[in-house]
């Protein structure tokens, strides 16, 4: 399996860490309700098809990524950068390798 | 000042070595900067980064995924978002940095001790790389001054291509013993000369 | 002379010979050959015993299909065996030997197995080796008495017994297009996308690059098919965008366009040269694979199919033409299809005499027969062979009238007297590398085989591989394949001709001849016809259970020649189309690939491993040295005549006593920066942080989300925004990952950086009553007096011209500072504190005491912190802040985590001045006999020079309220049995007097 970064561009599976179900919400910081936490530990989708899933390039950049990956095909449809905050994108990486 | 201890002290061996009947294919140094400096820019600030390195490194950094650009005295490339090593031969340019970068612009961390800076030149260094990391080398893929960071099993490594047959590599320290016995294990193939 | 050695012609050397050794005795053949080409030019038939029966098997391919032929390669004291003679090219000094046969080749105790043969089915040894034990000679038991016997007769060669000292490697490879196979197809799929600039990987398992141009005597663009193949092949190894990649099998196809390949490097050499590897393992990411993998020509079943003499019909027309090797003198053809007739003709024309063309349909077509006229051979047709006669070679066959529609044979047998039968049943094309890729295999009713479906955006097929049988079809599938693949340039060059017969090679739909007798399926494994056919009375009807049970097509060949024989007589039995019953899908990889080329560089000596700055110091200053993860630690340092135990009790005692020092650079540092660096320490750690003042250090503890104890460690403030966090050593890069992630994904407002400075710094831990007086002694620009320098304070100053960061901490319980000095100057200050320490009697000490000390001190590492104890457990909770929320408070609450029969840390004290074992499981009432109820297990354990007792930590059910209780240790895996008290974890200066000073 390849997973093209944002910033490094394609890369081996062997690079990446899998760091859990992307759905997840982590409640506030201040939250105290403990129905809310038990979902954030213990609840994972785990479906057949698309599947929001973080990825860390832990073996490059070291950001974590935001993959909508196909559990069935392993086709990835869409990578970003995970969080909010992290918009920011970087200028486009050389020429890509493939043509097509 | 005292002078650093390399790692690789004890196992580099000048000479050539491997099958070198057809001549040598890589030339491997140590080339021991007096400064690695990691200069990391909050979202939105990598260009008063880029400006600072311009001032204190005198080298243009281009902005960009992955950039860099290497010059004798220095050298410098991207290797994370906002994150940017800076090479150079003086010592103390992390305390420079430190000095000169706003808080709301970044930080500076100063890795002089903590990495181990490898050179890999000549015909076959793609070749011989290309043996340990799976990144493609060839020059139109891997621009002149660009860097990547990549990992070889534990090993960590940072590269940038400082000539069309010649890459700097990066390591952990710890590491630096280890990785030059794979990179000379992987080179006696094309023949190898240790500077 | 060799006796079946043409006198000109084909495509090897032969102005120069070889010498080799086959089972002992020497042979010479040439540049060029393989064992088999140059076996057979010696008259050689006999090429191993089969695996079941031990029936003598000749060669029945020339290529990677090959089931029968299979040999041991001894080198030195390695042996490898199962090698394909077809595939193994000779070299001076090449040692082989036969396979499976005692006491030699010609004469084999072990054929007496084939008057066994009904007893040895399909199942045999299921039936009679498994389940409950009924009478003498069944069941479980008799096998494990049979087992021995079993094995020395049964099955291929002997792996051998040395470590393999071969040299392995791997190579990352990145193209824009991969051609597999270089016949006429890939060679013009390469040539086309070559031209159009991309960067191209022409890979082909075969030494010489060409595939069937090199022996089908056909013409290419007016000139000879295999001068144009090694023109055009010198064409593109000219271009700098063109990686040729001979004698080198793309075995898997995985996913993303990830292709694994092996490429033989010095298989075919006597010796390495210095560095190369004898097998390179590739990883290639192409843009698109162009697959053109040819197809395989598929035997005939029918009784006596196996017998040395017996060969596929393409196969021997190859030997005869592109190695000059006449594989028979008096030959019949046995064929289902018109492609047979092209190979009589090539063998006749290379000097055999074809006697009859013996075809199982009654029409012929016209194109059939004019090749047929110019071979100068009869046609049988409507008849079939239906036996084979002569012992270890052939000397006649049966033939017999044969009704293609009914597969029936009737009327008289009549004998032909031939020396060598060619066989065809038809093609299969070579779709495995689609397979793997998740294509379906379609079935074709006219070609009689699983065909490629249509190609997809990552991969496409051209020649016999995509069911371009002819090459005229093939050159042209093949440049429309190369065009595709480099992003669909226009075409550039025409597409060349080419000349000799276009035939159409669809088969009769006959796969098997009925007509008693061992007919062989699977050559390689010894599966029958009839062994099919009694799985399906059996009841195995699904195609993958019948694989199982026969073990059809489960050899090392993957069942190349047997799959679609096998397929249809099962499609038969169940009364099914072929499709219906389905096919298996091919699984990497495509050929045997050697383990030591995937462990490739990862063995030996070369993995990688981490050495701290003073590395160097402690192996020459007599450290034994412990591996610790990757980490190599100095585990003691034994003076001359010491034991391990010795070692480390000195050790210990002179440090409570004197000094110690200690090399700590392995703990795990991370550089936390930034604005918000101290509000995110207060999120990640249980206790304050943002109100460190600079220049003081702080214990911390983390928590997991789920509220268990995952790290501990110190941090310290060297700046405003800059903090040094120290992890343990295991958890360096499971912290580091945790902080990321929370800073990426769950706080990405924050503005905090994270680096890892592990390597950047040295660490030294000098502790003792003398370890501020050694310190005073080396240090300069900084005073290191109680008031300077209070417990958890830091400073900054110099040792020996050296810049270091001190920080006065314990984890020994003694007085104790970390010195951290840059990593290139740590065995500088090392040396320079060994010398200032000399006078105060300093001793450099190593894990063992490390750890007894802290077992003392009841401190805590990752034997507690082991992912199941809670902060409480472990005695922790003055640390859980009640003023701020943290990871893993809302869950550290939770009921279950704070009930008081957890597993809790205790000391424990053996009764029996034994020593302790971790591990060992803690009862309340011993019984050597049935150990049970255990309350809680032993984490650790040392002997204590200041208690001078054998102690332990442990964790121990509800073990805060059980100090001053008996208890006893049980440990029957080392038959450790004793009375133990339990005590509090801190063993040694409870108050911690000591470490105040």
């Amino acid at each position: 399996m390849i997973i093209t970064c944002p910033y490094c561009g394609p890369r081996d599976l062997s690079e990446f860490a899998y760091q859990g179900d992307g759905n997840r919400k982590r409640p506030d910081q201040a939250s105290t309700s403990q129905k809310a936490w038990n979902a954030y530990v213990y609840d994972r989708l785990n479906p057949a098809g698309e599947h929001n899933e973080i990825w860390q390039h832990a073996g490059g950049c070291r950001r974590h990524l935001a993959v909508t990956r196909n559990t069935l095909t392993h086709a990835i449809s869409k990578v970003g950068f995970a969080g909010a905050g992290a918009t920011r994108k970087p200028a486009p990486r050389r020429k890509p390798r493939q043509k097509s | 000042m005292v002078d650093q201890l390399s790692p690789l002290e004890p196992v580099l061996h000048s000479g050539r070595h491997g099958h070198v009947a057809n001549g040598v294919g890589v030339t491997l140094s140590e080339t021991r900067p007096g400064s690695i400096v990691q200069l990391a820019a909050w979202p939105g600030k990598e260009k008063a980064l880029i400006k600072s390195v311009k001032q204190l490194a005198g080298i243009a950094l281009p902005d960009g995924a992955g950039g860099g650009i290497a010059t004798e005295a220095a050298s410098a490339f991207g290797i994370a978002p906002g994150r940017f090593l800076v090479i150079g031969e003086e010592e103390g340019l992390a305390a420079a940095f430190a000095a000169a970068v706003a808080r709301d612009t970044g930080t500076v961390t100063d890795l002089s001790h903590g990495r181990t800076a490898i050179r890999i030149a000549g015909p076959k260094a793609d070749w011989v790389l290309s043996k340990i990391f799976a990144i493609d080398f060839a020059l139109p893929a891997f621009p002149l001054g660009s860097g990547v960071s990549t990992v070889h099993h534990d090993i960590f490594a940072q590269i940038q291509r400082t000539g069309a047959e010649r890459f700097d590599t990066y390591v952990f320290r710890s590491f630096a013993r280890s990785f030059w016995h794979a990179l000379c294990r992987a080179s006696e193939e094309v023949g190898y000369e240790v500077r | 002379m060799s006796p079946r050695r043409t006198a000109s012609g084909g495509l090897i050397d032969r102005s120069r010979s070889i010498r080799f050794s086959f089972d002992g005795d020497f042979y010479t053949g040439h540049p060029g050959d393989t064992l088999a080409s140059a076996l057979l030019a010696q008259g050689v038939t006999l090429f191993g015993r089969s695996f079941k029966y031990h029936r003598p098997r000749g060669v029945l391919t020339a290529g990677v299909d090959e089931p029968n032929a299979l040999v041991t390669v001894l080198r030195g004291d390695a042996r490898e065996p199962n090698i394909p003679a077809t595939m193994l090219e000779i070299y001076d000094g090449l040692t082989v030997v036969s396979q499976n046969r005692f006491p030699s080749l010609a004469f084999d105790v072990g054929a007496v197995n084939q008057l066994g043969g009904k007893i040895l089915g399909a199942g045999f040894y299921y039936k009679t080796f498994m389940g409950p034990v009924f009478g003498p000679l069944k069941g479980t038991r008799f096998w494990m008495f049979c087992e021995h016997f079993i094995r020395r007769a049964a099955g291929l060669g002997r792996a051998g017994k040395v470590a393999d000292p071969s040299r392995y490697e791997r190579m990352n490879a990145f193209c824009d297009v991969l051609v597999v196979g270089s016949g006429p197809a890939g060679l013009m799929a390469a040539k086309q996308a070559a031209s159009s600039g991309a960067r191209v990987v022409l890979a082909d398992l075969e030494p010489r690059l060409g595939g069937s141009a090199n022996w089908s005597g056909e013409s290419i663009d007016g000139t000879a098919a295999a001068e144009w193949a090694a023109a055009t092949v010198a064409e593109l190894k000219a271009r700098p965008n063109v990686r040729l990649l001979p004698r080198t099998t793309v075995w898997g196809y995985y996913d993303d366009n990830t292709l694994s390949a092996l490429e033989r490097v010095t298989d075919h050499k006597r010796t390495a040269r210095k560095g190369e590897p004898r097998q390179r393992h590739w990883t290639i990411r192409a843009g698109r694979v162009v697959l053109a993998t040819g197809a395989f020509e598929r035997p005939m079943v029918f009784p006596g199919n196996d017998r040395p003499g017996v060969m596929l019909a393409a196969s021997a027309a190859r030997y005869a033409t592109e190695f000059g090797v006449l594989p028979g003198g008096k030959i019949a053809v046995f064929a289902n299809n018109d492609g047979a007739y092209r190979s009589a003709l090539a063998l006749r024309e290379a000097g055999t005499s074809i006697v009859a063309i013996v075809d199982v349909r009654a029409e012929v077509s016209t194109a059939a027969r004019e090749l047929a006229t110019k071979a100068k051979a009869e046609i049988l047709a409507g008849q079939a062979v239906v036996a084979t006669e002569g012992g270890k070679t052939l000397s006649g066959i049966k033939v017999q009238t044969f009704d293609a529609a009914t597969g029936v044979v009737r009327g008289d047998a009549r004998s032909i007297d031939v020396d060598f039968l060619a066989v065809s049943g038809g093609w299969s094309p070579i779709i495995h590398l689609a397979s793997q890729a998740g294509a379906r295999a379609v079935w074709d009713e006219k070609a009689q085989a699983f065909m490629l479906p249509p190609a997809t955006e990552r991969w496409t097929g051209a020649g016999a591989c995509a069911g371009e049988f002819s090459t005229g079809e093939a050159l042209a599938g093949g440049a429309a394949a190369g065009s595709w693949a480099a992003g669909g340039a226009s075409a550039t060059d025409p597409v060349p001709e080419a000349g000799g017969a276009v035939l159409d090679i669809a088969p009769a739909p006959v796969f098997e001849i009925p007509a008693g007798g061992k007919a062989f399926v699977d050559f390689q494994h010894d599966v029958t016809a009839d062994d099919v056919r009694l799985a399906h009375r059996e009841g195995f009807i699904s195609v993958e259970h019948l694989k199982r049970y026969t073990t059809l097509g489960m050899a090392t060949d993957q069942g190349k020649t047997s799959n679609i024989p096998g397929l249809a007589i099962m499609a038969n039995a169940l009364g099914k189309q072929i499709p219906e019953v389905g096919t298996t899908r091919f699984r990497p990889p495509f050929a045997p690939v050697s383990v030591g080329s995937l462990a490739a560089e990862r063995y030996g000596d070369i993995r990688p491993e981490r050495l701290t700055p003073m590395h160097d110091w402690h192996v020459d200053n007599g450290a034994t040295m412990y591996s610790a993860g990757l980490w190599h630690r100095p585990m003691i340092y034994a003076r001359p005549g010491e034991t391990v135990d010795q070692a480390y009790v000195r050790e210990a005692r002179t440090t409570r006593e004197k000094a110690g020092i200690v090399d700590v650079s392995t703990l795990g540092k991370i550089a936390v920066q930034g604005p918000d660096a101290g509000d995110f320490l207060d999120r990640v750690y249980t206790n304050m942080f943002s109100t460190l003042p600079v220049g003081k250090a702080r214990y911390g503890l983390m928590l997991r989300e789920d509220g268990f104890a995952m790290d501990d460690g110190t941090t310290w403030r060297l700046a405003e925004d800059d903090f040094l966090m120290t992890t343990t050593t295991a958890n360096a890069g499971k912290v580091m990952q945790h902080l990321e992630y929370l800073l990426d994904v769950v706080w990405p407002e924050l503005r905090v950086h994270l680096t890892s400075v592990t390597d950047q710094w040295a660490g030294a831990a000098i502790g003792g009553p003398r370890a501020r007086e050694i310190l005073a002694a080396c240090v300069t620009g900084t005073a290191v007096d109680n008031e300077t320098l209070p417990f958890m304070g830091i400073v900054h100053g110099e040792i020996a011209g050296a810049p270091v960061v001190i920080c006065r901490l314990s984890f020994s319980g003694e007085m104790a500072f970390e010195v951290y000095s840059g990593a290139g100057h740590g065995t500088h200050v090392w040396q320079a504190l060994m010398k200032a320490g000399k006078p105060f009697g300093l001793v450099p000490y190593g894990l063992e005491a490390l750890g007894t000390m802290r077992i003392e001190k009841g401190h805590v590492t990752g034997a507690e912190i082991d992912g199941r104890t809670t902060a409480r457990d472990l005695h922790l909770d003055w640390i859980l802040s009640k003023k701020k929320p943290f990871v893993g408070s809302m869950m550290m609450d939770r009921e279950g985590m704070t009930s008081s029969d957890r597993l809790q840390l205790v000391g424990i004290i053996a009764l029996d001045n034994r020593p302790l074992n971790g591990g060992a499981h803690i009862v309340e009432r011993l019984d050597r006999e049935t150990p049970r109820d255990s309350i809680g297990h032993i984490t650790a354990a040392c002997y204590s020079p200041v208690l001078r007792k054998h102690i332990a930590l442990a964790l121990v059910r509800g073990g805060k309220s059980r100090h001053g209780d008996r208890a006893y240790v049980s440990d029957p895996l080392r038959d450790r049995f004793g009375a133990v008290e339990i005590v509090s974890h801190h063993f040694y200066d409870p108050e911690g007097k000591r470490l105040h000073g």
